[in-house]
């Protein structure tokens, strides 16, 4: 019997003697595979988005008037950052909103513990269970009652965030892939904050409520993380900014 | 159903395939999460758990990508065959990456919350008369539901369980889980607009996949419509000289009506038999003779070329067919013989060995 054609280039699985040409090739495929990969990683992993300055931060205690509505929030005294007043933004643990521990002490001064959150004019706080106290002696002086000031009705651009993930507990905190992430925050209780492309005093953040100034209705959900238009009265609470939507008649843009 | 089954078993080839598979992912996934957060200021901002659930799923993706590129590629050049050979590791491999990733989404977007996160995952948004905003996680979960039915059946008992046409039709569904993944993408990260660089590879991603495939079915289709000429004694069709059958090499012939038959020169002789090889249907006839059997270029299972039948201990028996030859010519009957059949190999005048 004459020996059968070798054929030099026909891989048998099993038959762990691969031809040379197969294995230069499979080698250099292997190559191709372990380089493509690396070259996309560092393509890939570098081509995020800018997130932005917002900063979770350490723990503070804050003393001021404590307000539930529409979602929680503590006045406090001027200071020389803020000569005129300051109102921070409350959000809860987790993506749970602050309201069930705040609302025992609607209107009342209080003592707040918890980590500072903070992008740009975003100025807010996350207040665990327990984080608010009324001590019999409270460290500072009782913030002057300021009533809250009408700045009109506006017509803004932008994008309806959950505050606590937006102002730096998640970083990206917004955009459409966070989208779930943002509903489960907001039907938790945590804020509604509009990331406006445009600004009312000099801020681009406004906190949401619908247009009698409670929280927003169930029907923001299919708007969160899209570009938006909203329309509504501008409050200016300290130097935070409510806008009040009447959702029943928005525009999507 | 089958009562046997006979594995494709472990091997250094394997186990050298494997080593690449899992080099390269974890080259991908280490650069992705540790080197780019050194290299940009934007990347290190990014939280942890968002850049893994990222690198994670973009790896998944590519992996995907690429597995579904290797069929065509095999197809177009045969020295991709050996990157075929074990392409199910590839594919469970790329089930493990797509659980981290979903793991990663399920511990950070979805938790920290009273609500259960795979209750959140499934009802946190309902946008679904929407297509920005449409929950695109549904389609990642679709994905890796099929990628996890396709790894957990992949291994060859399964094969022989399901017999090979329900094994290949339910495997074909892995087009549909990168369907889902492309869909996913592109509902959810590429409409976020974050990552340039992401579209462009989802886009080359797509453009190839269906490039290979329609350049291999344009192929194929050539193929096809060579069906064998009737020779002059109907119902016998030809099978080309016997001149152009190299020895230890196979033809492929086919019939009207679909089937092939592989037409194999042994020893000087000729034998012909079933073109699918019982394992997963893999092209008999581009296979080779080896140590005396024909052996299958996709996995190496081996059939005698005079009975079809594969080797003992093995069990695997395919139809033979009769051949003859007349002017130079190969003719085959293409009445296929029950499986297992012996049909005497005939023997080419003056080539006897
Ligand atoms: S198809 Fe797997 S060995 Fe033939």
């Amino acid at each position: 019997m004459m020996p059968e054609a070798k054929d030099q280039s026909f891989f048998v699985g099993f038959d762990n003697n691969v031809p040379r040409p197969l294995a230069g090739f499979a080698l250099r495929i292997a190559a191709l595979l372990i380089g493509g990969f690396a070259m996309l990683a560092l393509v890939l992993g570098g081509g995020g988005e800018d997130t932005g300055p917002g900063i979770y931060g350490d723990e503070i205690i804050m003393q001021g008037e404590l307000h539930a509505k529409p979602y929680p929030f503590l006045r406090v005294a001027a200071d020389r950052d803020h000569p005129a007043g300051r109102a921070i933004l409350l959000a809860g643990d987790g993506k749970v909103g602050a309201e069930g521990d705040a609302k025992p002490f609607d209107g009342q001064q209080v003592v707040a513990r918890g980590a500072a959150l903070k992008r740009g004019t975003l100025d807010m706080m996350v207040v665990g269970s327990g984080g608010f106290s009324m001590p019999a002696k409270l460290p500072g002086a009782a913030v002057p009652a300021q009533a809250p000031v009408s700045r009109g009705t506006w017509r803004l651009s932008g994008e309806i965030c959950d505050g606590k993930c937006l102002g730096g507990a998640m970083r990206p905190g917004s955009g459409l892939a966070h989208k779930a992430c943002a509903n489960l925050c907001i039907s938790g209780g945590q804020p509604p904050v509009f990331a406006s492309t445009g600004t009312v005093d000099g801020t681009s953040f406004f906190l949401l409520a619908d247009k009698n100034g409670g929280p927003v209705p169930d029907a923001v959900y299919d708007l969160v993380a899209l570009p938006v238009d909203l329309e509504g009265d501008v409050e200016r609470v300290d130097n935070m900014l409510i806008l009040k939507v009447d959702w029943a008649k928005l525009a999507r843009r | 159903m089958s009562a046997t089954y006979r594995p494709v078993s472990w091997n250094h080839n394997k186990i050298v395939y494997d080593a690449i598979l899992l080099i390269a992912v974890a080259v991908y996934l280490w650069i992705f999460i540790q080197v780019s957060p050194a290299l940009h200021p934007t990347a290190a901002q990014i939280d942890g758990d968002i850049l893994r659930m990222r690198a994670y799923g973009s790896c998944a993706f590519l992996m995907l990508s690429f597995i579904l590129c290797i069929g065509p590629l095999a197809r177009l050049d045969p020295r991709w065959l050996p990157v075929l050979y074990n392409r199910r590791h590839f594919g469970v491999l790329t089930c493990a990456v797509a659980l981290m990733h979903a793991w990663y989404v399920l511990g950070w977007y979805f938790a920290f919350s009273p609500v259960d996160p795979f209750v959140a995952l499934l009802s946190s948004n309902t946008s679904f008369a929407r297509i920005a905003g449409f929950p695109f996680e549904l389609f990642g979960i679709l994905a890796l539901a099929i990628l996890l039915v396709l790894a957990a059946t992949s291994h060859d008992f399964w094969l022989s369980f399901l017999t090979p046409p329900v094994w290949k039709a339910m495997h074909m569904s892995l087009y549909a889980g990168y369907t889902a993944i492309v869909l996913h993408l592109a509902l959810g990260p590429l409409m976020a607009q974050a990552n340039a660089a992401l579209a462009i590879v989802v886009a080359f991603s797509v453009v190839s996949v269906a490039g290979l495939h329609l350049a291999a079915a344009v192929q194929g289709a050539a193929q096809d419509r060579d069906v064998a000429q009737a020779a002059a004694s109907s119902p016998w069709i030809s099978a080309g000289l016997i001149s152009d059958l190299t020895e230890g090499r196979g033809r492929v012939v086919r019939v009207k009506g679909g089937e092939s038959i592989a037409v194999f020169r042994h020893g000087g002789r000729i034998s012909a038999l079933a073109n699918a090889c019982a394992h997963q249907n893999g092209p008999l006839g581009e296979g080779r003779i080896v140590e005396g059997c024909v052996t299958c270029p996709w996995h190496g299972f081996q059939y005698r070329p005079e009975d079809g039948c594969a080797p003992p201990p093995f069990t695997e028996k395919l139809a033979t067919y009769r051949v003859r030859l007349e002017d130079g010519h190969v003719l085959v009957d293409p009445r296929a013989n029950p499986p297992g059949t012996y049909v005497e190999p005939v023997v080419i005048a003056g080539d006897a060995r």
